[in-house]
């Protein structure tokens, strides 16, 4: 004997049938609106942890980018100091070389003196540039001027170097070690740019065959020690500079992968999400049609 | 030997009265297609006790038995007691399993993840925030943003443990509620021992209290959902209820043995609400996991913040961010631009904490769905057993219509019947013996 199919099976599985049909045009509905395919992490609960870690090493990233982006203004408001520190040292050396090819007039000497005084004045100015409210030059004392406008040539910094986060324990000295190439001035007797402009301009207004002598000799060569010097710091500062530039690309494409695997993990594909729903849309009605014959079908219909 | 006279009219009479208590039957049926619990009942018809005529041949003067037509011996309710055992199983699982995935999705709820306002994004701002004051480590406004990020991250932490406390308050309440003196176990025990005792009373009488019966068992359906439930039928016709591990059964003839002590073993709603608040429970492990990840990032973040503790509290109901802006320390130095304590708690970001906080919404997500496959599976179950109890039991409205057109004719014809036997009287009556009158 077959099973007795009664009526409230008959309406009992067709209400489970077109329930589950809506359940599943109601997921597909909150897939295509939200665009993702993990709503709820009981949705795929591996695939929502992960997303979870991906989003946090994209936020990550996106740190590293500001650092590096932050790490290369301060590198070109260095660089650009150190620019025009050099035009500065460039013009001293003209002064020098003009004021030791014979020129006699103890005035027109002074005179170059007083200009070299200017200059050295400009380039402690320099040396004062600022970042973000930082002094760039100072060390790791940054709110403390590292040379002092004036007469004290003394640097004020420290030794300590200021680092930018470009990676995962991988970091970038940005800060450029001024000292190395300003020293602290004639007290010091450090033979630095300083010292050897404070030395020049004395031996400019001194006037004696020995100052004289001094102006293309010594000081001349001081000039030429310091213009090294300073070419070497320039080329530090243009090493970090491409260094910064690379992990700011190779940043760039790390973040391109992780949004790829993050989108891949939780993100639903439209295409097949949208023929999924049309699908389950004609599921849906199909089961409404037949739902509404069968249940009004039974012998009452053809008894009379 | 002769046959009463009047005896066929009487058997045609049987016919009648038999065919309109089918008829009778098969209304009542139908009437109650749709009442839940409803067995469907038949009339039995049996043949009626046969006129014994002695030596009625008259060629061999041999006795025999004569028909004298039929009647209802009992009216049967069609029930499969075994399906019904299958059925209280199944919706004993069926209601731990929704219970079960109903109190886990809030759970999952409150974690709100993944999304762009839990705590996984208010850790990443956290660690966001100590990259921006590696920057600028002398920034006033880079500290400020430190700790209003720490403090929006303790505070969810608070949240988030608050909820879970409040899920688990609330899974208790649920549970009080259920068991209390106005709950639905007192109150389906206390009509189940009054059906008892009135069918108890009908046995005795002799009837079979089918209505009774259907509206008793349909109790005990509905109790099968909050825990266990096993019947020992008893012979004067009573229903021993055993529910869930209760010691003593739960009713025992006209006695309802109520409140007992249930265990998460009880099974059913019940037991699912016992297990998830017990100290072993999903809602305490996912309490202590949340506590872990609260005191991993405390510690973690304390042991680089040396001048003073970052955080304060090691728990997530206690997290908070124990300094001012001025007091955030971004330098193992007292030099203003250092920043190597900033970095470092930056590059905190993928330890311990996040980690933690990951795997524990992992084990969240995982025991929702486990909760949610295993009671669409109970779900499954429970309507494929329903649907051969209704098979058994359930009134099919084809099958009504065609006994009512056969029991219809059965009538009609029990009446024509009676027309001949009439005739046949008549004849007698009316025309015999007038011969040559």
């Amino acid at each position: 004997m077959t099973n007795r199919i009664t009526t409230e099976m008959i309406t009992g599985s067709m209400l489970n049938d077109i329930n589950s049909s809506q359940a599943a045009m109601d997921r597909s509905q909150a897939e295509l609106s939200s665009g993702k395919t993990i709503l709820q992490a009981s949705d795929n609960p591996y695939g929502a942890s992960r997303a979870i870690a991906l989003q946090s090493q994209l936020d990550g990233l996106g740190s590293y980018a500001n650092n590096v982006q932050d790490g290369i203004s301060w590198e070109n408001t260095a660089g650009g100091a150190l620019s025009n520190i050099n035009d500065v040292v460039q013009r001293v050396r003209e002064l020098l070389v003009q004021a030791s090819s014979g020129i006699d007039n103890q005035g027109d000497l002074n005179n170059i003196a007083t200009e070299v005084d200017q200059l050295t004045e400009t380039v402690k100015q320099d040396a004062n540039t600022q970042y973000a409210g930082q002094y760039i030059f100072s060390g790791t004392l940054t709110e403390t001027p590292p040379y002092q406008p004036g007469a004290t040539d003394a640097y004020q910094g420290d030794a300590g170097t200021v680092t930018r986060a470009i990676g995962p324990g991988s970091s970038v000295t940005v800060s450029t070690d001024i000292s190395s190439l300003l020293g602290s001035g004639q007290g010091s007797g450090d033979g630095k740019l300083l010292d050897v402009l404070r030395t020049i301009s004395e031996h400019l207004r001194g006037g004696t065959t020995e100052d004289k002598n001094a102006l293309s000799s010594t000081d001349l060569k001081g000039i030429d020690a310091n213009v090294a010097t300073l070419t070497q710091l320039q080329a530090g500062a243009g090493a970090v500079d491409a260094q910064l530039q690379s992990a700011a690309s190779r940043i760039e494409d790390l973040q391109n992968t992780t949004t790829q695997i993050l989108s891949n993990t939780q993100d639903a594909e439209l295409a097949k999400t949208s023929i999924n729903y049309s699908n389950q849309q004609a599921a849906y009605d199909a089961a409404l049609r037949a739902g509404a014959n069968i249940v009004q079908m039974s012998l009452l219909e053809f008894l009379h | 030997m002769s046959i009463p006279t009047l005896q066929g009219l009487q058997t045609a009479l049987s016919g009648l009265l038999a065919e309109q208590q089918a008829i009778d039957t098969t209304g009542h049926n139908i009437a109650n297609a749709n009442t839940p619990g409803y067995s469907r009942e038949t009339a039995v018809l049996q043949t009626n006790q046969p006129l014994v005529i002695a030596a009625m041949s008259p060629m061999t003067g041999e006795g025999g038995q004569l028909g004298t037509g039929v009647g209802v011996a009992t009216f049967t309710r069609i029930r499969n007691i075994y399906l019904d055992a299958q059925y209280r199983a199944q919706n004993a699982a069926l209601g731990a399993a929704s219970t079960q995935a109903e109190e886990l999705q809030q759970a999952q709820g409150a974690f709100n993840e993944p999304s762009s306002t839990g705590i996984s994004s208010q850790l990443s701002a956290f660690w966001g925030a100590w990259s921006e004051l590696a920057n600028s480590p002398t920034s006033e406004a880079a500290k400020e943003g430190v700790v209003s990020a720490g403090k929006s991250l303790a505070s969810s932490f608070n949240q988030l443990s608050t909820q879970l406390q409040a899920i688990s308050t609330q899974a208790g309440q649920h549970y009080a509620a259920l068991t209390g003196p106005t709950g639905e176990v007192q109150d389906y025990a206390n009509q189940i021992a009054q059906l008892n005792h009135q069918i108890k009373l009908a046995e005795q009488a002799g009837q079979q209290p089918n209505d009774m019966l259907d509206r008793r068992d349909e109790l005990l359906d509905k109790l099968s959902s909050l825990a266990q439930v096993s019947v020992e039928k008893q012979p004067d016709g009573t229903d021993t209820v055993n529910f869930g591990d209760a010691a003593k059964p739960l009713v025992s003839g006209s006695t309802v043995e109520w409140p007992q002590t249930l265990t998460a073993a009880a099974g059913g709603q019940l037991g699912a609400l016992l297990s998830l608040t017990g100290p072993a429970g999903a809602l305490a492990s996912y309490q202590a996991a949340l506590n872990g990840v609260a005191a991993a990032l405390a510690s973690s973040v304390n042991a680089l913040h040396t001048s003073t503790p970052f955080f304060s509290g090691a728990s997530a109901a206690t997290l908070a961010v124990a300094v001012a802006p001025g007091q955030v320390q971004t330098s193992s130095t007292a030099d203003p631009g250092g920043n190597d304590v900033a970095q470092k708690i930056a590059a905190l970001r993928g330890g311990a904490a996040d980690q933690g906080y990951a795997a524990l919404v992992e084990q969240v997500g995982s025991d929702v769905r486990g909760a949610q496959d295993e009671q669409t599976n109970a779900q499954t179950m429970t309507t494929a057993i329903e649907n051969q109890r209704q098979s058994v039991s359930g009134v099919s409205m084809d099958e009504e219509m065609t006994n009512l057109i056969s029991f219809q004719r059965g009538y009609e014809a029990s009446a024509r019947t009676m027309t001949a036997m009439d005739g046949m009287l008549e004849t007698l009556i009316e025309h015999t013996g007038s011969v040559g009158l």
